[in-house]
């Protein structure tokens, strides 16, 4: 900050005398070691950061340019009309209002139903618990593709296919996953607290809410983040269950710039760009949670 | 008192949204409601028709046409639904396996077969025996919506394969820009005069038979008297003289131009102004009629001509392939005699001629396909008149996943592994093996 920075290889011209512990420059010089994986790091994080701006390069990027050959990698002219157009192609705003509420729905439902599940599991003792925990994690081996069917047949018979209640309502049923991650955190925190309130004759709802929901709002931040990534995210179940237009997500709206001839590549990674947008939003002010959630899957906490 | 203080507010965050779920949620359409008229008159009918078409220059040509179809009656209301390319045939599995399908739906020729024997869309015929519409279409289409000798779909669409040309490039190499190409022979001789060489590689290659949009498939027919990979019999007509013929063809350009060229070059190929006939690297190249459409947006100045598929030798035929999309009746949809009605409107001349000017695509209905008003665009009437000459196929059922066997074999070929007869026998021997498997 303000110091004369040395060159980074260090490097002196002959004859000056190097005094490395005089030079003010930093408090404490990086070793060989941290340099490396510094550089390592950086060109990991640029790697990374590429297919980002592409996407959005060719969202600021006439048709005729992107066709181009060699490709540019930074626009010759910057065409910021792409997102005007591109919002106004198909309905955005009403798919982003509908986005939205779904995303609200599986927050909600996740975060609540979860670690209510999640409680049971943890902290209350009934017959066949390990049976059932089994039973639950045993649900995550299935891939979602092949109750895809049973479970959109099963909606059809019930009448709510072409409602939002079928992209709804498993959000509120529980999902293996969470609850695993939750109950490993519940079992972290000390028995004492909830056993003294069990003894000041609170009841389980009362712990759960006042006691165990308070000091686990990291793991349910970390879980309202990810239902809400995959609410925001997904195409499937809305392609499958939504049969009129006026109720299509984002994801669906983004897929009218792909045809069976050609592609408007520059509308595709223009929507797409917004759509990611509140998703980084997001990242960015709960990286932190995040970060937790890692942990608590990778099990190093709880 | 102290549970009640949030037992209270959870039973109201429970219930506020039931309420909003509630005002959130459309009425239910899941069989096609059936919306009774205020007036109290014969109830009317909704259908939901599914496609792809969403994109700007699609969507408003099939709208218009179902609003047409809505004017022209009213007992029927057709509803559009756009679904994106190839999710919406997920779509409409899941949504037969539920029994609550779209009403009509947008599907392609090559499998109409296959999905009428697994129960998945209905059978025509009849409809067909009331009303008789079969005449009306190509018969090459027709064809392809049989399924044991009965219709399963309408066909909607199609398309074929032309020879476009740069007349300019013609003139310069010293060649009659009103004379393309008629045989092999020819093309062979032309595409050399068109070469331009310069100490880095080609400038401009006159032609090379498996850039743009003909394939080892398409030569194959081509060259081997518009016979496609079954006979009539349904038997796998791989390894014939005919095909062994066209692949030693088709590998002599390689061998030519030299693998490393031909690859090099395609990797500098993109679309719009980069695709290679616009931009002038090639000098005839095989595409689809709607290519057109591309021609004119990007390359305005370019001269152009079109003509049919160069024959292997006069008289052997200037066969050219097509493929593109039906309409059909998803089995089980709530009103198939409605959906008929919609079908039949939507395969009759004016919903057809209406597609066509628009799109400059070629469509099923012979009588739309040739009317004058549509065909004052050149290149669009020579797309409908190759259509005499372009080989739609159906596969038979028990070979149905095919092409995953000849294909390594003919990659085999072009990557000096096997030579052009081992790859034909040993593909047909491969699907053979997997015909007798399913038989």
């Amino acid at each position: 900050m303000g110091r004369p920075a040395l060159s980074s290889t260090g490097k002196r011209k002959s004859g000056e005398p190097i005094d490395a512990y005089n030079v003010p420059v930093r408090k404490r010089r990086m070793k060989p070691r941290e340099v490396f994986l510094f550089v390592l790091l950086s060109v990991g994080s640029l790697l990374f950061l590429l297919p980002l701006w592409w996407m959005i390069s060719t969202s600021l990027k006439s048709p005729q340019e992107i066709a181009q050959y060699p490709p540019t990698f930074i626009p010759n002219e910057f065409h910021f009309e792409n997102y005007v157009h591109t919002w106004q192609a198909a309905p955005f705003t009403l798919y982003a209002f509908n986005t939205l509420m779904l995303a609200f729905f599986a927050v909600v439902g996740n975060v609540l139903m979860n670690s209510f599940i999640a409680y049971g599991f943890a902290r209350i003792a009934f017959r066949g618990k390990r049976f059932w925990f089994s039973v639950l994690l045993a649900t995550m081996m299935i891939p979602g593709f092949v109750t895809l069917i049973p479970q959109y047949v099963l909606f059809s018979k019930l009448h709510l296919v072409g409602t939002y209640y079928p992209l709804i309502i498993p959000q509120f049923l529980g999902s293996a996953f969470y609850i695993f991650m939750l109950r490993q955190f519940y079992m972290g925190i000390p028995k004492e607290l909830t056993e003294a309130a069990k003894i000041d004759g609170a009841n389980h709802l009362y712990i759960w809410a006042r006691i165990v929901i308070p000091l686990s709002k990291p793991a349910l931040a970390a879980i309202a983040v990810f239902a809400f990534n995959g609410a925001w995210n997904d195409f499937l179940g809305p392609l499958l269950y939504v049969n009129d237009e006026v109720l299509y997500t984002l994801q669906i709206g983004l897929q009218s710039f792909r045809g069976s001839v050609q592609t408007q590549w520059n509308y595709l990674m223009a929507g797409s760009v917004i759509v990611l947008l509140p998703v980084i939003i997001l990242f960015f002010l709960f990286q932190k949670y995040f970060i937790e959630g890692m942990n608590l899957t990778a099990g190093t906490k709880g | 008192m102290k549970k009640k203080r949030f037992v209270y507010p959870l039973a109201l965050v429970a219930v506020s949204l039931l309420l909003l779920l509630a005002a959130c949620t459309p009425e239910s359409r899941s069989s096609s409601g059936t919306p009774t008229a205020a007036t109290g008159e014969e109830p009317k009918v909704t259908l939901d028709f599914w496609t792809f078409w969403g994109s700007e220059t699609r969507r408003p040509i099939i709208e218009k046409i179902i609003d047409d179809f809505n004017q022209s009656q009213d007992r029927i209301m057709v509803k559009h639904t756009y679904l994106p390319f190839g999710d919406i045939w997920t779509k409409n599995l899941a949504s037969i396996a539920a029994g609550n399908p779209a009403d009509v739906i947008v599907n392609d020729y090559a499998d109409v077969n296959l999905r009428a024997s697994k129960n998945q869309n209905t059978d025509l015929s009849s409809y067909l025996a009331e009303d008789d519409i079969e005449s009306r279409f190509y018969p090459e289409l027709w064809n392809n919506v049989l399924y044991e000798d009965k219709a399963y779909a309408l066909p909607f669409n199609t398309d074929t394969r032309l020879l476009y040309y740069n007349k300019e490039a013609f003139r310069e190499a010293g060649l009659d820009p009103e004379q393309p190409p008629q045989t092999w022979a020819e093309l062979e001789e032309y595409a050399q005069k068109l070469d331009k060489k310069s100490e880095n590689g080609y400038e401009q290659v006159g032609f090379y038979p498996l850039w743009g949009d003909f394939g080892v498939d398409s030569w194959l027919i081509n060259g081997d008297g518009g016979n496609g990979y079954f006979d009539e019999s349904d038997q796998a007509a791989i390894n014939t003289p005919g095909k062994v013929a066209t692949l030693e063809w088709l590998k002599s350009w390689q061998d030519r131009l030299g693998r490393q060229t031909v690859d090099a070059m395609k990797a500098d190929f993109g679309s719009g102004v980069s695709d290679p006939f616009i931009s002038g690297k090639v000098a005839m190249y095989i595409q689809t009629g709607t290519y057109n459409t591309q021609i004119e947006e990007f390359g305005q100045d370019l001269d152009i001509g079109v003509a049919p598929i160069p024959e292997r030798e006069a008289g052997s035929g200037h066969w050219s392939s097509g493929g593109g999309f039906v309409v059909e009746i998803p089995k089980g949809a709530a009103h198939p005699e409605e959906a008929w009605e919609f079908i039949k409107y939507l395969t009759d001349v004016d919903a057809q001629k209406y597609w066509a000017m628009e799109n400059f695509d070629n469509v099923a209905n012979i009588e739309a396909a040739e009317d004058p008003e549509a065909n004052e665009n050149p290149v669009y009437q020579a797309s409908v008149e190759n259509l005499a000459d372009t080989k739609v196929f159906q596969v038979p059922l028990s070979a149905s996943g095919y092409k995953d066997l000849i294909n390594p074999h003919t990659d085999a070929v072009f990557l000096d592994k096997e030579t052009p007869e081992q790859a034909l026998e040993g593909a047909e021997k491969d699907v053979q093996a997997l015909m007798s498997k399913n038989q």
